[in-house]
């Protein structure tokens, strides 16, 4: 997909993307003059096959599969560096969320993957424990990623610093988080919410 | 009365990975005749991985804390950078947005206090205490220790929101640093991002940005790096032998939590501040500088 030659018609446009990404984002796409700015500053720029200004360019043409196929968008540190500089006022980062929303309800067509399964195993804590646990959220990542050894060597250290924590206790307000997760969810089948 | 009563929100590294903060923060604040009452069954701000994939429950989860921060006397005292960004955030888009405000009270089935203070320590001890107050509380000056301010990304970006301090040149913890009698040095990577949270999925990304903040602190003479982050100090601190390893250098540069080197500069025990928790042990600079 990404190093197919690009044409752009009617057929191979889709600009309801835009529209979507700037209702969830709160921020225009159609703003960015591609000044480079964001990518100039952003850290993860070199781990990204899309720098951020390409990805605005690309959201733009209507190239939204393109953005999907590659791990630009789930290699962004959430820094703000790029919001904080552009000189339009456009809010990229809150734009890297909206891409990342939408390629996650279509249930992560891109290859990365293990950013994806922090993630999720990350929102799952919450919604079982009320906070996050993160000897049991690296312990789940590192069997359900495949990397048992992932970082062997901290956890003796870590567990001596007392830094881990092996017991704890779930919050007293447990119904009021799922009842939070699960109006979301209803709000969304409704239509409320997108 | 909001100057010295707080409601606090420790998150959830405080309760782990960065015991050691939350310990010293408790510390420093009695010290200082403060109050701090923690938030009853405080829930995850949602992080990262929230925002990231899933902008309404981010902004309901802080709003839920929001509320029940709102149930306490005091503005919010937060100690984690990233806590306070997402707080902050979701002050400042329910604010701006009517409709995701009306989704997010729904969600919590209770409305958002909006108007709810939230403070970040560095504010608390800078703008609300003030420099002359801490300046006088200082019993055990940080003479001749040479620290890298490091700001990280959550605390200043973007400045609409945290409105904390400048965005690009902020002075706040230089300012504070220099009431306990510290020297700041002026270095290159004071607002660089350190890898954050790819420390769980990617941690190769976090070794190469956490090794070009270190190298650049050295760089600049500094003896330690003091940090107001959980996720900052975990790359830094904790992964700082890894990096050695793998890019073949030798740092050895104890970091700091803000709460710590104020703690020492009012002479509180540092087995009370937790030092011993720090995996870069900073006991042979602190004893050459004869802080110890």
């Amino acid at each position: 997909m990404k190093k197919k030659k690009m044409l752009l018609s009617a057929k191979t446009m889709d600009l309801d993307m835009v529209k979507k990404v700037e209702q969830l984002s709160g921020t225009s796409v159609r703003r960015c003059f591609q000044c480079g700015k964001c990518s100039a500053g952003c850290p993860m720029a070199t781990f990204m096959e899309h720098p951020p200004n390409r990805v605005v360019r690309l959201l733009q043409l209507g190239q939204w599969q393109r953005i999907l196929a590659g791990r630009s968008i789930w290699y962004c540190a959430s820094c703000e560096t790029c919001s904080t500089r552009c000189p339009n006022k456009v809010h990229l980062a809150s734009i890297m969320d909206a891409l990342r929303k939408l390629s996650w309800d279509q249930d992560g067509p891109s290859k990365e993957s293990y950013v994806q399964l922090a993630n999720k195993l990350f929102l799952q804590n919450i919604r079982t424990y009320g906070r996050q646990y993160e000897m049991r959220l690296a312990a789940v990542f590192n069997v359900k990623s495949g990397q048992f050894l992932k970082d062997m060597m901290l956890g003796p250290k870590l567990l001596t610093k007392g830094k881990l924590k092996v017991f704890h206790q779930k919050n007293r307000n447990l119904a009021d988080v799922e009842k939070i997760f699960s109006r979301i969810e209803e709000m969304r089948k409704t239509g409320e919410a997108l | 009365m909001s100057t010295e009563r707080y409601s606090y929100y420790p998150g959830c590294s405080l309760h782990a990975s960065a015991s050691e903060y939350d310990l010293s923060t408790r510390e420093l604040f009695a010290a200082l005749g403060i109050g701090l009452d923690e938030v009853p069954d405080w829930i995850c701000c949602g992080a990262t991985p929230a925002h990231n994939v899933d902008e309404l429950l981010s902004l309901s989860l802080c709003a839920k804390n929001l509320e029940l921060a709102g149930q306490m006397p005091g503005d919010m005292a937060v100690a984690c950078a990233a806590c306070f960004s997402r707080l902050k955030f979701t002050q400042h888009v329910l604010h701006e947005n009517e409709t995701k405000r009306r989704q997010v009270e729904k969600a919590i089935d209770a409305p958002v206090p909006l108007d709810r203070t939230v403070k970040h320590l560095l504010e608390i001890l800078v703008h609300d205490l003030g420099v002359e107050r801490l300046a006088a509380a200082v019993t055990k000056p940080l003479a001749g220790l040479k620290v890298a301010c490091y700001y990280g990304c959550l605390l200043t970006r973007p400045p609409e929101v945290p409105q904390l301090d400048d965005c690009e040149d902020p002075t706040i913890m230089e300012t504070m640093l220099h009431a306990a009698g510290a020297e700041t040095v002026a270095w290159t990577h004071r607002m660089e991002c350190c890898g954050a949270n790819f420390t769980l999925s990617r941690p190769g990304v976090v070794l190469q940005l956490s090794n070009a903040i270190l190298d650049s602190a050295k760089a600049a003479g500094a003896d330690c790096i003091m940090v107001g982050c959980p996720l900052c100090h975990g790359n830094l601190d904790i992964r700082q032998r890894e990096i050695e390893g793998v890019y073949h250098r030798h740092y050895d540069m104890p970091v700091f939590y803000l709460t710590q080197l104020m703690g020492l500069a009012f002479g509180i025990a540092p087995e009370r501040l937790g030092l011993d928790a720090l995996i870069v042990s900073p006991v042979k600079l602190l004893r050459d500088k004869k802080l110890l």
